[in-house]
């Protein structure tokens, strides 16, 4: 039964996609372009990214708000080391897997070790973080991303001609999006730390007693989380073709709705990377119809906020409902 | 130790601080045997399971023989280890994830490996219900299974780590007869295969229908290990009640007023039709196996959880109890069977426990608390009732068990409530703290206070109940008079006859 | 007894704040002696510190219940957006000045009551848990802030208007006296009242003070209700000092006055808080954030100190209390 509803939930999670999809186009057909519909996608790759990269620390009940300060400091550090050191690209990207893995690791220590709840500790490390970013750089952009990188950046995976205008094609930033989807659904359903993930979310008791290492897992989900950042930072320049340090600012709470919506449950293990593709999926439509239809962008933060507060408030009903209906004993029947 | 045993513990005893939970027991479970736990609440069965389990260590001295191999305590690795395997009540199961994973995962995990391999898990989860030969799709959620279903899925987990013992505690709690039945055949099965069931419930009957032998125990000994010839009705009752009753025997009053009409009150999964009278200065024993519901009976009153159907009326007019606050205005008290987490709030001293029911009483029209009133409040509940040390600030969590359940009842006579819900006053409280608990609620009864008392301990009840209830399945099963009912009488109502098997 | 009175006090975490105080106060002056000393930066010190302090207080309050509020800097600055829009439309239109003022704090009130509704009814009622009703009413109230204000800031304040975070009574500033009055009526309310009591009962074990006859809901609503009164507050003083209202006014506070709370010996699981230790915390960071300010240290210097210093506390309570509990096995 339970089942159900969670399939459910990713079943309506999609209606709602199609829905508002076709509320948007009618209002403006501008919107089943080709080209917006690629704009659409390249603009939310990295949001995708990082909304997969905390989907793991969701699941187990946690939650990261230093996302956004991770990805603003990988992007300063493989600036500065694309221009300084190499502009490899391979290197680009180990140097941002890598340092964005190290602030993940932080977090997952503070959280694992220490016992600081996630939200204070990654609000702790966020300020840091930023702060120290913020003060090496003064704000100021990284400009002068080598040439290389930038056609790299530019590449498209296949171009689909256009009415009027240049081709446009599906950016190769894309392949790291799958890459990093299909990545997190084979830790999450093939590792034993990717089971480890649900069965923390389902249990943490029973996880215990049935011999995980819960220390380990939190570790490895924050550490991974980072790394992903890295990947999502490296990912942003090579569209962006400049830094700017202060470009982040509000993003966790994107990729923190992106997950929610995307129905992962703070209550019970439940979720999936295709649920938080469709989460994406929901949210940047939402954002583009707001442009489309002239609405405010301030209504995106309105309708996050409300989303946000009713999707949880529905899980948390839902279990107490379950809950006191429970049985506690066994009625004797009435003897005849 | 003969070589049909899997089993054989001796000297074993456990001692907490201020109580020994186990005196010396011994207990032997043969390979392929369906073995039962016997006793009331506290007699040490608990604490029994942990030590097999490797939770707790026993105190010096103890002997576990497990297959030949000896120890003198285990951990619960070494226990896993050597084929045990306990089911614990709420499964330990995850409703997230699938039956597959649920059963063969844990195989993963003892290897260490990196990487999860589906297909061997559902190989060995399907074997394993082959084997069980019970019909659950292994991809379906967890979460989706009734309860019933779910305990197979936990049997099936305890298999994977190679279990010769496995241990149940109340398995059959939340099952249906036919459900019940089933758990029974795979029992059976696995018997023939050489797998030994320690099976702890209360409910005889069923224990009668499908145990070889019976070990019951009573106030953390062993009275005897019986097979199914030794025991009957009548011997099996003698041995579960037939301890001397060391408690001071209060003289029985005959009250009429009835402060509290419960008329057919029923709530889904916890109790059905219940009826009874509570009457003024009168304490009523609710008794009855645990399990019998209630502890729900009381939670209904008291608005926890409120009853589906029937009426409750207060001094003749019918009242809707939907939360404690609502009762607390119906000067009705909650003394809840878990003191520590339910009854008091640890970290906060005793005066801030105590007048936490009266905070209206002690304030002035600001809404302001007056200290010096709280103080004099506290000081003097606290000496009224002789309670130690008499330090009003002094953490709750630092007093003894007997201490903190007289604070738990003084903040409520603080309030000077009518009526009384008491749930297990006495648990885990030494004997002459009892007693004491004992005067303390017959006194309350003398001045006109109305106590719907549930406890185990039979003893007690005779003590102090002046009538008396036995519940048995959701269901009230009979009524006594507290000066003419016995042990005996009380227990069989109780209990269904062994005679009446189950399937 | 006085000397007992005394080394119990020396005991106390208070006092090791004030020393904390003292010494921070001690190393700011040797620093800069002549800007950090000044009677300018002493009271411009005063006029900075009640709009946090009071944030620091509305967290406290909601830490100490068991939960935690992230919406606060969201809900002061919707507060006095709203309030505003009322004044500025209302000075335009003539009235008086002084009931343009009321008007306005009334306006800021209503809105913070209404934010707090929102966050109390889904915490007590529905049962939500606190971080992840405030993250979704922080973005809430951001997303409505911007609706009005369209990413500018509000202004067009009547003069008599600024007297509000401007002016001194007798020497003190009005924030200041305004943040006293605050810390007297949280002292009697947290430390005094029946309310203040279950709050605190409630932040230790929710269920056995649920079963004891309190209306754990109703207490909860009133906790969230009485950190946006204070939100209101904060707001009103913010947007009186830079003479206009913005969103992101304050928005650095959310983080320390969660530092400060903590710092201040308010046990983030909840159940125990001291006001006292709060504020000597706030004037702590104050001091801090001043200090770093007039030595010259990068203002982006300051954060990192104040997360450093949060997570610090909590790595020291964890470590102590795992000690303590070792001496007890």
């Amino acid at each position: 039964m339970k089942l159900k509803i969670r399939k459910g939930k990713e079943a309506g999670i999609l209606a709602v996609f199609l829905a508002i999809s076709l509320v948007i186009a009618l209002s403006s057909p501008v919107f089943l372009r080709i080209d917006n519909l690629f704009d659409i996608i390249k603009s939310n790759i990295v949001l995708g990214i990082m909304a997969i990269a905390m989907l793991p620390i969701i699941l187990t009940g946690g939650i990261d708000v230093s996302v956004a300060s991770i990805i603003a400091a990988v992007t300063v550090i493989i600036g500065n080391f694309m221009i300084g050191v190499s502009s490899n690209i391979f290197a680009v990207f180990v140097v941002g897997c890598a340092s964005g893995a190290v602030l993940g690791l932080i977090n997952g220590l503070l959280v694992a070790k220490l016992k600081i709840p996630p939200i204070v500790a990654t609000l702790g490390t966020m300020s840091i973080i930023i702060g120290v970013v913020l003060y090496v750089t003064n704000g100021t952009w990284i400009t002068g991303i080598p040439q290389n990188f930038i056609n790299f950046g530019r590449t498209d995976l296949f171009a689909v001609s256009v009415r009027e205008g240049e081709p446009i094609g599906l950016p190769i930033q894309f392949v790291f999006l799958f890459g990093a989807a299909v990545l997190m659904w084979f830790v999450l359903r093939h590792t034993l730390v990717g089971r480890g993930v649900y069965a923390m979310g389902g249990s943490v008791v029973s996880a215990e007693r049935i011999g995980y290492d819960l220390d380990k897992i939190t570790i490895f989900i924050y550490t991974f989380e980072g790394f992903l950042i890295g990947l999502a930072g490296s990912v942003h320049t090579s569209i962006m073709r400049q830094v700017d340090p202060g470009a982040f600012s509000g993003f966790e709470l994107h990729v923190i709705a992106a997950v929610v919506l995307g129905g992962a449950s703070v209550l019970g293990g439940y979720g999936s990377v295709f649920g938080t593709l469709l989460g994406v999926a929901l949210f940047a439509v939402l954002n583009n119809g707001l442009i489309l239809m002239h609405i405010p962008v301030f209504w995106q933060k309105i309708v996050v906020g409300v989303v946000l507060i009713a999707s949880i408030s529905v899980d948390i009903l839902q279990k107490r409902y379950s809950e006191s209906r429970m049985t506690r004993v066994d009625i004797e029947p009435v003897e005849g | 130790m003969d070589s049909s045993e899997f089993l054989h513990i001796e000297k074993v005893s456990k001692t907490f601080p201020g109580v020994k939970a186990l005196n010396d027991i011994s207990l032997s479970v043969r390979k392929g045997e369906i073995h039962a736990l016997i006793g009331e609440n506290g007699a040490g069965k608990s604490t029994l399971i942990k030590i097999l389990s490797g939770v707790y260590q026993p105190d010096e001295g103890a002997e576990i023989v497990i297959e030949g191999w000896r120890a003198h305590s285990l951990t619960p690795i070494e226990s896993a280890k050597r084929g045990i395997s306990v089911i614990y009540q709420d499964f330990s199961l995850f409703p997230n994830l699938t039956v597959g994973e649920n059963i063969a995962v844990a195989r993963d995990i003892e290897k260490g490996s990196t990487f999860v391999h589906w297909r061997e898990m559902r190989r060995t989860a399907g074997k394993i219900l082959e084997r069980l030969g019970v019909d659950i799709n292994i991809d379906a959620s967890l979460g989706s299974l009734s309860i019933a279903k779910q305990q197979l899925v936990a049997i099936a987990r305890s298999l994977t780590y190679n279990a010769k013992l496995i241990i149940m505690d109340e398995p059959t709690s939340a099952l249906s007869k036919g459900e019940v039945d089933l758990l029974f055949r795979i029992m059976r099965s696995l018997r023939a295969e050489g797998i030994s069931f320690l099976f702890v419930s209360h409910k005889l009957d069923e224990l009668f229908a499908i145990s070889d032998r019976f070990t019951v125990l009573r106030d953390g000994k062993h009275l005897g290990t019986f097979d199914e010839e030794g025991l009957d009705d009548d011997r099996l009752i003698s041995l579960m009640v037939g301890r001397k009753i060391e408690y001071t025997i209060f003289p029985k009053r005959k009250r009429t007023e009835p402060v509290l009409e419960v008329r057919g009150i029923s709530r889904t999964g916890c109790f059905q039709d219940v009826s009874f009278d509570l009457r003024e200065g009168e304490i009523l024993g609710l008794t009855g196996l645990v399990g019998a519901g209630r502890t729900e009976i009381l939670q209904a009153i008291y608005g926890i959880n409120p009853p589906d159907s029937g009426k409750i009326l207060l001094r003749g007019e019918e009242v809707s109890v939907h939360s404690p606050i609502d009762a607390v205005r119906y000067e009705i008290a909650y003394i809840p069977e878990n003191r520590l987490a339910e009854g008091l709030v640890l970290r906060k001293t005793m005066s801030d426990n105590i007048v936490v029911t009266v905070l209206d009483k002690i304030s002035n029209r600001l809404g302001l608390i007056q200290r010096d009133k709280q103080n004099r409040l506290a000081q003097d509940w606290i000496q009224r009732l002789n309670i130690k040390p008499n330090i009003p600030e002094m953490q709750t969590s630092k007093l003894s068990g007997g201490n903190q359940q007289r604070i738990v009842i003084v903040k409520w006579l603080a309030r000077d409530s009518k009526i009384l819900l008491v749930d297990e006053p006495t648990n885990g409280i030494d004997v002459g703290a009892k007693m004491e608990i004992h005067r303390i609620l017959r006194d309350l009864a003398e001045s006109g206070m109305s106590i719907l008392l549930v406890s185990s301990e039979l003893p007690e009840i005779l003590a102090i109940a002046d009538r008396i209830i036995v519940m048995r399945r959701g269901r009230i099963a009979g009524q006594f008079d507290g000066d003419t009912a016995t042990q005996e009488m009380i227990m069989e109502k109780a209990i269904l006859g062994i005679k009446q098997q189950v399937g | 007894m006085p000397t007992n009175k005394l080394s119990a006090f020396i005991r106390k975490k208070e006092f090791i704040l004030l020393v904390i105080f003292v010494l921070v106060f001690a190393l700011m002056s040797a620093l800069a002696p002549r800007q950090f000393l000044r009677p300018f930066n002493i009271q411009s010190m005063a006029f900075q510190l009640p709009e946090f302090g009071i944030l620091a207080i509305a967290m406290m309050i909601v830490i100490v219940s068991g939960g935690i509020n992230l919406s606060i800097t969201y809900t002061a600055t919707l507060s006095s957006i709203v309030a505003a829009v009322a004044i500025s439309s209302m000075g335009q239109a003539g009235v008086a000045d002084w009931k343009v003022i009321l008007l306005g704090i009334v306006i800021a009130l209503a809105t913070s009551l209404a934010a707090g509704a929102i966050n109390g009814f889904v915490v007590a009622y529905v049962g939500v848990t606190p971080m992840l009703v405030t993250l979704g009413t922080m973005t809430l109230f951001e997303g409505v802030s911007l609706n009005i204000t369209k990413g500018g800031a509000i202004s067009g304040f009547p003069d008599s208007f600024l007297w509000l975070g401007n002016a001194t009574i007798i020497g003190i500033p009005v924030p200041m006296v305004i943040f006293v009055a605050i810390v007297l009526a949280s002292w009697y309310l947290m430390g005094r009242s029946r309310f203040g009591f279950s709050v605190y009962m409630i932040g230790c074990n929710p269920r056995a003070t649920m079963f004891s006859g309190i209306n754990v809901k109703r207490v909860l609503m009133g906790v969230y209700l009485f950190s946006a009164v204070l939100c209101a507050l904060s707001g009103l003083i913010m947007s009186s000092r830079y003479n206009s209202a913005k969103e992101s006014y304050g928005s650095s506070y959310l983080l320390q006055s969660i530092a400060a709370a903590v710092l201040g010996g308010t046990d983030i699981a909840g159940g125990y808080g001291s006001l006292s230790g709060t504020i000597l915390a706030v004037m702590i960071l104050q001091v801090i954030t001043s200090g770093t300010n007039i030595i010259g240290i990068n203002p982006y210097l300051t954060n990192i100190i104040m997360g450093a210093i949060l997570i610090f506390v909590l790595a020291l309570n964890y470590l102590s209390s795992r000690r303590e509990s070792r001496k007890l096995v």
